[in-house]
């Protein structure tokens, strides 16, 4: 007997659960139930709390951690999230291969006498909520928007691309810059030299 | 590509299972890590290439997640592995030695010995699945196999290629 059949040998005395077809199937129907209800919160409010939203008080720092439910990359993901008061906010989910992430960010914003005002929590969100452009190594180009995932790769002129997105009620007009970010507006195209 | 979830429950359930185990070395947990991984399938909107496509993939995941709850501050009350391994039944006591010795091993020699021995994947193709280099893998294949014969003496054959 080699090696390889004894290991097989060895672990075929263990199996999982007889009885676990049956939770498969039960978790499909609730997640149907669970992917429905939230589609009908993103077109409402762009993300959704989820019920009893607060989970834990970090007093430490003054934040308030949260789980939401977010698009990243065109799945929907459920992320902890903190917002520390101050323009900032540091977020936790769980990727498509079961990779834990850590995501962090913030900003200012200038009143009109030239101060900075942190960005608000709301600020932060529609930030959070906004299309991803990404560059993969295969060379191609992806905008990721809610549950949209739309191939940007042969758009592009002059290395400018535009590029509608429709999410329900919603319209964005997006124009991307190959590998010099994006800019987006509820009612027009925004021209390439308008911004970065 | 993309078969239904009751296929690849039915085909894959017992092999992410042991997979599963081989990380975490809990049951319980195990059958989480097992459940989850094919909600991850029903939720993805990925297009598989192949069978071994979804194969790779659904093992990357598991290993993923069972190491998700080996880093975990809240563990469960395991079962302690000798109390677990009385419930089972192994055909031969080698086995059970066997068993035993593999779940002693470091957590990151046994994962590649697990998928070498029982999966059948190369160096190459474990490289892959755990986004690691060749040379990584053929270093912990070959630890993990030294302190297999060295525990078992000769129910473990020396196979260094």
């Amino acid at each position: 007997m080699t090696n390889r059949e004894k290991y097989k040998q060895a672990f075929s005395a263990i199996h999982a659960s007889d009885h676990f077809c049956l939770e498969v199937n039960q978790v499909e129907k609730t997640m149907r139930h669970h992917r429905f209800k939230t589609m009908v919160a993103v077109i409402a409010a762009c993300v959704m709390l989820v019920g009893g939203a607060t989970a834990a008080y970090a007093a430490d720092v003054g934040g308030i951690q949260r789980t939401i439910q977010l698009w990243i990359h065109g799945e929907q993901t459920e992320a902890t999230i903190e917002f520390d008061g101050k323009g900032n906010y540091s977020m936790d989910y769980t990727d498509d291969e079961g990779n834990v992430k850590h995501q962090s960010g913030g900003g200012v914003a200038f009143a009109p006498d030239g101060t900075e005002i942190p960005v608000s929590k709301e600020d932060l969100m529609e930030e959070l909520t906004a299309p991803d452009v990404r560059y993969e190594d295969d060379g191609s180009v992806w905008v990721y928007w809610f549950d949209q995932k739309i191939e940007i790769t042969d758009k592009f002129d002059n290395d400018v691309c535009y590029v509608k997105l429709v999410n329900g009620e919603k319209t964005l007009y997006m124009t991307v810059k190959y590998q010099h970010g994006y800019a987006t507006s509820p009612h027009k195209y925004i021209s390439a030299e308008a911004f970065n | 590509m993309k078969p239904p979830v009751e296929m690849m429950v039915e085909t894959y359930r017992n092999s992410l299972y042991a997979t599963a185990f081989s990380v975490c070395k809990n049951a319980q947990d195990a059958e989480d890590v097992v459940q989850d991984t094919f909600i991850q399938y029903l939720s993805q909107k990925k297009d598989f290439e192949s069978e071994q496509h979804i194969r790779a993939w659904l093992l990357r995941v598991a290993i993923n997640k069972a190491k998700n709850k080996n880093s975990t501050f809240f563990r469960r009350n395991s079962l302690p592995l000798e109390d677990y391994m009385e419930t089972l039944t192994f055909e031969s006591e080698e086995s059970s030695e066997l068993f035993e010795t593999v779940m002693k091993l470091p957590e990151k020699y046994r994962i590649v010995i697990h998928l070498f021995y029982y999966e059948d994947y190369s160096v190459k193709e474990i490289a892959d699945i755990l986004k690691v280099t060749t040379g990584n893998v053929k270093v912990r294949l070959s630890r993990g196999r030294l302190s297999l014969r060295n525990t078992l003496k000769e129910v473990w054959e020396d196979d260094e290629s």
